[in-house]
């Protein structure tokens, strides 16, 4: 909102220069933005909090000056006008809607250009001049916060307001031009025939104040404020009337604002007032409220000693009325705060009026508690940890994606969590997957040069509520640059493979394996389900070519993994227990064998461990060899076996007899060949 | 044939100081342990010499020979270690990189989310978390945001299935803050509590250089029978000067969130131009960082906490700005854009 300096100066003596007021309001609440310079005369443009529509005119903001500064108020001498006999004919029919209803008519006024001193406080606040009736209505509305409204009263179909819903099927061309289409949940002002006005909104082109215009009729009303809010968002339309109505207006300045309109009116456009009408309709919806609150509190909330004195003195500025016994304020805000319902609420006025820089700062006591810090936080981290120390760089990706994205990606068939109300088809959706994700910082890192890309992010997939926690891990490019290293070596399966594996190795976790599966967007015999004890916790592989070239990712091999990660949570409180080191010699015995293609490693492990061999420590893979050596339809593989016993030095025959077995168990049952 | 082996022993041990590479000690061992050399001269001369003579040159030739053998292999050790340093200036640059695994970056935003909740770890919070799929009623209601209030405009949300925004306030949303989390915390403990809760929030913004529709919090809370609102400017304030730096300045301005009460925005003074004011705060000389207030008893009525038994004092922060400031960054959208050169920076 913007006032005028020189404006707010009509109703408080303030000596200060602009920016020292500017300050002191900003620092009790009224935050000042800007300060131009208009001819001579200073605007501040303040943000106005949405509790203190009391402040949404430019007395408001004087009395909240009057507080700070400790300067009395000028309110505007409001002189009542003698009402006339004639009654105008209004009826509200919604009356929960309309609390109350002051209608004038004045007749024979001129419709003309303003005075100079209105255009100009008109102009000064960022208005544009009209006319004078509709520039005092805009002045009052402004100088008070009641919005006021002037219908061409001879425009008015039967001379009558009725205060109603609109009909289905009823439109009004509202004074921008615009025609708007209403409802039975829009309450609207109308004559005989038609809606005149969206009430607390915007008038009606058809009954507008003209050049030509001889009679008014002058609206001053209190509408509901959730009313106006919910029919403002339905017509996309807000005004200063209506921001001001869903903020809620002062009841008791239904009156005041229609008799300073009123007496303007006459002075400037003269005329007279024939018929006048108050209606009250609706109870009286902010009940007076009185609140008791002890200095103590104030002061033990805050953590200050503040004088009971000042802080009646305070309230009392703020036009709260305010007794004081013992150490006890009783307090009655006035209407126009129907922000103050609480203790605390009057602890807030005091504050702010005083300053929080000039209150008392001090470190708080805080106790210890056995609250636990969440296990996914420190799980998290030390996943970040492992991960960041294997070379992969953290990603944050935008959870929501357009669904073109997920087709883009082969996921055309996963189902995430749709968002009714997207900016953009880039949002309309949570993902599924985050592999669209990955693929989109592939594809525009790639396109700036970046051709070596290991990632990884922490994030979580949304197919049902809760959402879920996952990691995700992408590998492109060159393993690592190594320039003693001729050629550059592509990543591929085992380098993604080795990395997931060695996440889960850091956990207590049940036995792990994996397994070929057909996947979704990876390539087929290159995509693996990644399980645990069995049962499946993510999977990884070679993402397809055809995937790839719907991201414009050329020539590259891509490979991904995605892996729920809460379960792996539980671990993180998880007891570890000493294992003794072993302290007698190993034996390391190589075996080079070959065995036909279709044979596994995991099967020539799992021979070798059926045979349970007590002094049998480890089997460690070495290399797979496939040269002309090898037979067709072979694979040469060589491993290490370490023997070792806990108790005692093994002995050499004994070793021998043991690996010998195991050479001849592999020849018997897999016809693997001893080379 | 006599010979002077006083003289000859005193030649060779001459001889040997100008020998300097391998040639020449080549020729010097020719000349004296040749098939023709000096001492075998010697050992052949013996059958032709005298009684007399023959133990006396046999030895001195022994002599001669074990010392010509000891200058050679002297020579030869030095020589070889001259070569070793010179063949070692040769080959080895040591300007070439070396190799190593590359380590991979924590995300700048990771980083500063850390930064704050380590920070107040030591302080004695608990770090939480809570789900970003959350209903209306954690998001706003519980947090005395009620139905149809224009204080809900400020948190314009995204919703996750139709719903007609007068009716209840159970609808599914994407939360748009995190302070829903401190409902959650407060339903399931009593106090006394001391929480921050990072996480990604979500609002239906148009983007631009400081706007995000999705960005990261870190929301703060503390419950207690006596927390004033003294402690909220102190705990700040320590906060701030550790992350930042402890020239800093600071302010707390009263301001508005339905969720806390009193409410102020903490400022501090902008970290480029000093509180002078430039284009980085604006012209304001100050840079707004976070809200904070006391907790609103109706915040503890939601949750179910005895009346009037708590006080409590709540902060939220957006990291994306933290960090931006932190690091001058100069555009939100550069965090999820993921350029690796960006990533590495940090």
């Amino acid at each position: 909102m913007k006032i005028s300096l020189k404006w707010l100066k009509d109703y408080i003596a303030l000596s200060v220069p602009a920016e020292q007021l500017a300050h002191r309001l900003t620092m009790a609440g009224l935050e000042v933005e800007k300060i131009t310079d208009v001819n001579g005369d200073k605007v501040f443009e303040l943000e106005i909090t949405p509790n203190r529509p009391d402040c949404l005119n430019i007395v408001g903001i004087a009395r909240e000056a009057s507080a700070i500064f400790g300067k009395s108020l000028k309110l505007p001498v409001i002189k009542k006008s003698s009402s006339p006999k004639n009654k105008t004919p209004i009826s509200i029919d919604d009356k929960q809607a309309c609390s109350r209803y002051i209608g004038a008519v004045i007749r024979n006024v001129k419709i003309g250009p303003s005075p100079k001193w209105l255009k100009e406080r008109i102009e000064s606040i960022g208005l544009r001049p009209i006319n004078n009736v509709v520039d005092i209505t805009n002045f009052c509305l402004m100088e008070l916060g009641q919005p006021l409204h002037a219908f061409d009263y001879d425009k008015l179909s039967g001379g009558k307001i009725i205060v109603r819903r609109a009909r289905s099927g009823e439109s009004l061309v509202t004074i921008d031009g615009v025609e708007r289409k209403l409802d039975p949940s829009i309450l609207v002002i109308a004559d005989e025939r038609r809606p005149v006005a969206i009430a607390g909104i915007m008038g009606g082109k058809n009954t507008e104040v003209t050049a030509v215009t001889k009679n008014i009729l002058l609206e001053s009303a209190c509408f509901d404020p959730v009313l106006i809010r919910r029919a403002g968002r339905k017509l996309g339309l807000s005004s200063d009337s209506s921001y001001r109505f869903e903020r809620g207006v002062d009841a008791d300045m239904v009156a005041s604002g229609a008799q300073r309109a009123i007496a303007f009116i006459q002075q400037i456009a003269g005329g007279t007032v024939t018929e006048f009408a108050d209606i009250v309709a609706g109870k009286k919806n902010i009940v007076k409220r009185e609140i008791k609150i002890s200095v103590d509190e104030i002061n033990a909330r805050l953590g200050a000693a503040i004088a009971v004195g000042r802080a009646q003195g305070i309230l009392k500025k703020l036009a709260f009325k305010t007794t004081v016994s013992k150490n006890i304020l009783k307090v009655t805000p006035p209407l126009f705060r129907g922000d103050i319902h609480t203790n605390v609420d009057i602890v807030e006025e005091v504050a702010r009026v005083i300053g929080y820089d000039a209150l008392p700062s001090s470190t708080p006591h805080i106790k210890m508690s056995f609250i636990k810090p969440h296990p996914g936080w420190r799980c998290k981290n030390h996943l970040r940890t492992i991960l960041t120390a294997q070379g992969l760089d953290e990603i944050i990706t935008y959870t929501m994606l357009n669904r073109r994205n997920l087709a883009k990606t082969s996921l055309g068939h996963l189902k995430g969590i749709a968002i009714q109300n997207p900016l953009s088809q880039d949002q309309e959706m949570l993902r599924p997957s985050l592999l669209p994700s990955f693929l989109s910082v592939l594809s525009s890192n790639i396109s700036r040069g970046q051709k070596d890309i290991r990632a990884f992010e922490l994030g979580k997939i949304y197919s049902a509520v809760p959402e879920k926690d996952v990691l995700g891990i992408l590998l492109a490019g060159s393993r690592q640059d190594d320039w003693r290293q001729i050629t550059k070596e592509a990543v591929n399966i085992y380098d993604l493979k080795g990395r997931v594996e060695s996440i889960l190795k850091e956990y207590p976790v049940g036995p792990i394996s994996f397994v070929n599966v057909q996947q979704a967007a990876l390539e087929n015999q290159q995509a693996v389900a990644i399980k645990v004890d069995g049962r499946d916790v993510g999977v990884l592989g070679k993402v397809a070519p055809a995937v790839l070239e719907q991201w414009e990712v050329k020539r590259a091999q891509v490979f991904f993994a995605q892996m729920d990660i809460a379960w792996l949570y539980q671990y993180v409180d998880g007891e570890k227990r000493y294992q003794p080191v072993p302290e007698f010699p190993a034996v390391v015995r190589d075996i080079s064998l070959a065995v036909k293609k279709d044979i596994s490693f995991a099967k020539i492990q799992d021979s070798i461990l059926s045979l349970q061999k007590e002094h049998l420590h480890a089997i460690k893979f070495i290399e797979e060899y496939l040269g002309d050596k090898i037979p067709a339809g072979h694979r040469g593989v060589i491993f290490s076996l370490t023997y070792q016993s806990p108790s005692r030095t093994l002995k050499e025959e004994e070793v021998s007899a043991i690996h010998e077995h195991i050479c001849q168990t592999l020849v018997g049952q897999l016809g693997a060949v001893i080379r | 044939m006599a010979w002077d082996f006083e003289a000859i022993a005193k030649q060779i041990d001459e001889e040997i100081k100008t020998v300097s590479d391998s040639k020449s000690l080549e020729f010097f061992r020719i000349k004296y342990l040749g098939k023709k050399g000096l001492i075998a001269e010697m050992y052949s001369a013996l059958s032709s010499l005298s009684a007399e003579e023959k133990p006396t040159v046999g030895k001195n030739a022994n002599i001669l020979k074990n010392r010509v053998t000891q200058l050679i292999e002297d020579k030869n050790q030095e020589i070889a270690g001259l070569q070793r340093n010179q063949s070692s200036k040769d080959s080895l640059d040591i300007t070439m990189p070396g190799v190593a695994t590359p380590i991979g970056h924590r995300h700048v935003l990771t980083q500063t989310m850390d930064e704050i909740c380590s920070l107040f770890e030591k302080l004695g919070f608990v770090v939480q978390e809570g789900p970003e799929i959350e209903s209306e009623f954690n998001n706003f209601t519980a947090l005395n945001i009620p139905i149809d209030h224009p204080s809900r405009d400020a948190f314009d949300t995204f919703y996750l299935e139709e719903h007609d925004p007068h009716k209840n306030d159970r609808y599914l949303l994407l939360r748009s803050h995190t302070s829903p989390g401190q409902i959650r915390i407060m339903q399931e403990h009593k106090p006394p509590l001391a929480v921050v809760i990072p996480g990604k929030v979500y609002r239906p913004d148009a983007v631009d250089a400081s706007h995000s529709f999705m960005f990261h919090q870190i929301e703060g809370l503390l419950v207690d029978e006596d927390v004033k609102f003294s402690d909220l400017k102190g705990l700040l304030t320590v906060f701030c000067k550790k992350f930042f730096n402890e020239k800093i300045k600071m302010r707390f301005r009263p301001h508005f969130f339905p969720f806390t009460e009193p409410s102020a925005e903490v400022d501090i003074s902008c970290y480029k131009c000093a509180g002078k004011g430039c284009s980085v705060c604006g012209r304001k000389g100050w840079l707004e960082i976070m809200g904070c207030g006391m907790v609103n008893p109706k915040v503890f009525d939601a949750v179910g906490y005895p009346k009037g038994k708590y006080t409590g004092l709540a902060f939220g922060m957006g990291v994306e700005r933290i960090a931006m400031l932190k690091y001058g960054i100069p555009d939100i959208r550069i965090f999820f854009e993921n350029d690796v050169r960006f990533l590495r920076q940090f």
